[in-house]
């Protein structure tokens, strides 16, 4: 695979985590290459999707949220005083474990909505449903029903169009919380092709519970794991080949040979 | 470990857009209202009462007597229309308790599930129905029913103190125990509703099961059901009690308000309520009198405070799931 | 009526013949002896449902359950008589309450009823004359002024308690709950208050006023059910696309909440279209038309049915039922509106089924 634009680079330097005085992740510090695809793995409640919305700031939406560290696009802190939430969430787009249609706006409506919702003009909007909608490979499938409701599409169909709405952003990276856990083989392989092709143009980080899944998408692998009543972080982070086949965290090999969680 | 321990960032750091700005800020606003519509309500009331309540003193919540004539000194206590108010609601919240369980359970535990449709937007009907309405009934339709119930009750229960009456001419109509029945009238939808919604976060399968298995529904009820939910609808019963307080013109149809204290005689002829009385005397009150009567509003609406505070905490708590 | 346990309760559908048999009895034998002393005897119907028939209901019930279950099959055959004897209680208190209100409401209706004021109209003027036009302008101009009023910021209010983060958002609830058990005379005599202290004169305006405290806690209830309806997630995209929080509010969650706002909007109205007594404090009654609520007297529904009521003749009280069924189809409509909009909004908010794409 060529990458035909080069994205921008995501990192975190020790980022802890507290819900409360309760604190679930600690010193995360990981790389995320332009055009790569890393994959976060772990069992249940390591804190992966908690350390996912730490990236695009939709972490501090919870009430009783804090954090520490630093996370920097393109070495700039997406923290700091030159950023707001509006313009990092702009840059680095989400979807959603459920997929999230507005079931009030039709397809349509949808790849534009994040325009609107963020105030931006909107230059040629057939045009920008069209490439959003072949990005991410339901062009196919919806183009003669686009002024249909959304809700009106199937599961897998309604989570590509969650993919297609966050590209018409532009986003330089899009972060995945198991976006596949909902849905069927069928629908969860189209999405996985259509990662492949999306990480020519941007970079992505995704969050899974599927051990094949991140094999088959990733380029590398974060694994997360919280001990009984310790905060989770980190413990291995590799190329995805070396996780999976030579892991050198006795914890990471049993992990992912499916010893535990 | 050299490395200090990691400092907390400030997180929502990010200015808020100027559109947000405003949009939370109006919507608090709003929020806030409530406290200033409270704090009105009790402020004009206070004001206008201030007279009243400084010629009359503390006797003016425990005292019997109300002289409004010209040419006489004003003498204004409410005493009376406050006991009399507190009858009728006990009355009916006597009478609709034991029909808001049973119509819960009824519909929770007894009906399919479309019945239990009907029958709740029966019940919210009925608490939709204008207070006008159910007075108008009251006095025409109910009140000659009531009266045969009453001659009855006289007939074979007079030997018990509550049910005794003086003078079998001055008796019957217009009794505390017609509004009461009224007020049970009005209050069993809300009741009902607060029962029904903590009966059914029960595990209905456990219990159905539990009397499909040949365990006897009386003692699901008595063990299972009634304990666990006795909070709740104490919760419900309490928010009914402040709702018959606040009844007006209802009872105003039914009652003969008359400021002789009726201690629990229910079915003498006389009785009184704080809300109806403040209804009979506005008409034709003098500005001093109209004093008096902003002073059984605010003591009416302390009461109703009060209680409907106690009510919401109970029903909040053993509600949990309401919180978010 | 029938006193027999529901079918859930699985021994009665083994029931055997002889069994089927005494459940039959039980059901009909009291209903048969009580008919047949109110018919021969010359008892009260009314009296004779409590203390003949509910006795006879229960210890024939009970006989059943004791035959069949001993002491606890007659426990639960009481519990069930009496639960179903209450229940059936209630409805007929309530069908009373609409039939009387139809029938005799229904005699006073016309269309010059419908369509004139109550000029020249006293209390002994045959039904041939005078109608309720004026009233139900009077109310619709008055409880229109508080819907405008009220609904905004109820609506305002659930924005603020399923939005914000704010640490006195329980607060805000309980005060608006207490606020919801406002007494209405106490409303009045509120806003009466009002009008003595600034030198106002009484006029439909502060009718609306009147009724606006009322109205506000049941539109914030209903409005915030409706929002806490929408699912999270939805208003967590619009923000993960860079939606500020108003436009997330605007453009997302008021249109999926659509429905169960307008619900707010209607039990609201049908909260405050019957209300009397703030009414009578603060608005003066007026036979003729005013279509002015800022100025002078004006007359409302329920004015109009207390009015008539307080009379002691025939044809005044027709005309206050007349009104009354006015009223209660007011009441009904907007009722029967907010249901139906509640249910369309349940059968969309199914899940779509999940197919395996093609």
């Amino acid at each position: 695979m060529t990458s035909l634009t080069t994205a921008s680079t995501l990192s975190t330097e020790d980022i802890s985590v507290w819900f409360g005085q309760r604190q679930v992740l600690s010193d995360v510090n990981l790389t995320f290459p332009g055009n790569k695809v890393t994959a976060l793995i772990g069992p249940s409640g390591c804190g992966k999707s908690t350390f996912l919305r730490t990236l695009n700031r939709m972490h501090e939406l919870i009430p009783g949220a804090g954090l520490s560290g630093s996370v920097f696009l393109d070495g700039e802190d997406i923290y700091g005083a030159d950023f707001d939430a509006v313009s990092v969430r702009i840059k680095i787009g989400m979807v959603f474990q459920k997929p999230n249609p507005f079931p009030t706006m039709s397809i349509k409506d949808n790849i534009l909505s994040g325009l609107r919702l963020s105030g931006r003009k909107i230059g040629n909007a057939e045009e920008l449903v069209e490439t959003s909608l072949r990005r991410a490979s339901i062009w196919n499938e919806v183009k003669d029903r686009l002024n249909d409701q959304a809700i009106s599409l199937s599961g897998g169909q309604q989570q590509r169009l969650c993919i297609a709405r966050s590209l018409a952003m532009d986003p330089e990276v899009l972060l995945m919380d198991e976006p596949c856990s909902a849905l069927d083989p069928g629908s969860t392989r189209r999405i996985e092709e259509t990662i492949k092709e999306l990480s020519s143009s941007m970079t992505i980080v995704i969050v899974t519970h599927n051990m094949q899944q991140a094999q088959r998408v990733s380029d590398q692998t974060a694994f997360f794991l919280a001990d009984d009543n310790t905060p989770g972080g980190v413990v291995e982070f590799g190329a995805t080949e070396q996780i999976f086949n030579g892991p050198i965290d006795q914890r990471t090999n049993d992990y992912v040979n499916g010893h535990f969680g | 470990m050299t490395k200090p321990a990691p400092v907390r960032r400030k997180l929502s750091a990010g200015p808020l857009s100027t559109g947000d700005k405003w949009f939370f800020r109006s919507t608090s606003i709003a929020a806030y209202f409530s406290f200033v519509l409270v704090a009105l309500v009790l402020i004009f009331l206070f004001l206008k009462a201030w007279p009243a309540l400084q010629e009359q003193g503390f006797e003016f919540v425990y005292g019997t007597k109300w002289v409004a004539e010209e040419g006489q000194p004003l003498i204004m206590q409410i005493g009376p229309m406050i006991w009399g108010s507190m009858l009728i609601a006990l009355v009916g919240v006597l009478i609709a308790t034991p029909m808001a369980i049973s119509l819960a359970y009824m519909i929770v535990f007894m009906l399919g599930s479309r019945l239990a449709k009907v029958a709740t937007t029966l019940i919210d009907l009925l608490a939709a129905l204008p207070s006008v309405i159910i007075g108008l009934w009251g006095f025409y339709v109910f009140t000659p029913v009531a009266i045969n119930w009453e001659t009855t009750l006289h007939q074979y229960l007079g030997w018990i103190p509550l049910f005794k009456v003086e003078n079998v001419d001055n008796a019957f109509r217009g009794s505390p125990f017609i509004a009461g029945w009224i007020v049970a009238v009005m209050i069993v939808p809300i009741v009902t509703s607060v029962t029904r919604e903590i009966f059914s976060q029960l595990d209905k399968d456990l219990i159905n099961g539990a009397i499909a298995l040949g365990g006897s529904r009386l003692s699901v009820f008595r063990k299972v059901i009634l304990p666990t939910s006795s909070g709740g609808v104490v919760g419900g019963v309490l928010l009914g009690l402040g709702r018959a307080l606040g009844e007006t013109v209802a009872i105003f149809y039914v009652l003969q308000i008359s400021f002789d204290i009726n201690w629990g005689q229910l079915l003498e002829s006389h009785g009184g309520g704080v809300a109806s009385w403040i209804l009979a005397r506005f008409g034709e009150a003098s500005s001093g009198e109209i004093s008096g009567l902003m002073a059984a509003g605010l003591v009416l609406f302390v009461i109703t405070l009060i209680v409907n505070f106690i009510a919401n905490t109970i029903v909040n708590r053993s509600q949990p799931w309401r919180k978010d | 009526m029938s006193f027999a346990p529901r079918p859930q309760v699985q021994p009665w559908k083994r029931a055997n013949t002889s069994r089927r048999f005494q459940i039959l009895l039980a059901s009909v034998l009291p209903i048969a002896a009580t008919a047949l002393i109110v018919l021969f005897a010359g008892f009260d119907a009314n009296l004779a449902t409590i203390s003949i028939f509910l006795p006879l209901q229960i210890i024939a019930a009970g006989l059943v359950g004791l035959k069949a279950f001993g002491r606890r099959g007659f426990g639960d055959a009481v519990l069930v008589v009496l639960t179903i004897f209450f229940s059936a209680f209630v409805l007929i208190l309530l069908l009373s309450v609409f039939l009387s209100v139809l029938s005799e409401g229904s005699k006073a209706i016309s269309l010059q009823f419908l369509t004139q004021n109550n000029v020249y109209i006293s209390n002994t003027t045959s039904l041939e004359y005078g109608g309720v036009a004026n009233a139900i302008l009077g109310t619709l101009l008055i409880v229109g002024i508080t819907t405008i009023l009220a609904v905004p910021l109820g609506i305002a209010m659930a924005v603020y308690l399923t939005q914000s983060q704010s640490k006195l958002r329980g607060l805000v609830r309980t005060v608006t709950q207490a606020l919801s058990g406002l007494p209405s005379v106490v409303s009045g005599l509120f806003v009466l208050s009002i009008i003595v202290t600034f030198g106002f004169s009484k006029s439909g305006i502060f009718g609306s006023l009147a009724l606006f405290p009322l109205m506000l806690p049941t539109v914030a209830r209903v409005a915030e059910e409706a929002l806490k309806l929408v699912p999270s997630d939805l208003r967590l995209a619009a923000l993960a696309l860079g939606a500020p929080n108003y436009k997330a509010f605007f453009q997302v969650i008021l249109p999926a909440a659509k429905s169960g706002l307008i619900t707010a909007l209607l039990l609201g109205l049908a909260r405050v279209i019957g209300e009397t007594a703030p009414l009578l404090l603060t608005v003066n009654v007026n036979n003729g038309t005013s279509w002015n609520p800022f100025n002078g007297p004006m007359e409302t529904l329920p004015a109009y049915v207390y009015g008539y009521l307080s009379s002691s003749f025939v044809s005044a009280h027709q005309r206050a039922w007349g009104a009354g069924l006015i009223l209660l189809v007011l009441v009904a409509v907007l009722f029967g509106l907010a249901r139906y909009l509640g249910r369309a909004k349940s059968l969309k908010s199914k899940p779509t089924k999940q197919k395996a794409s093609k």
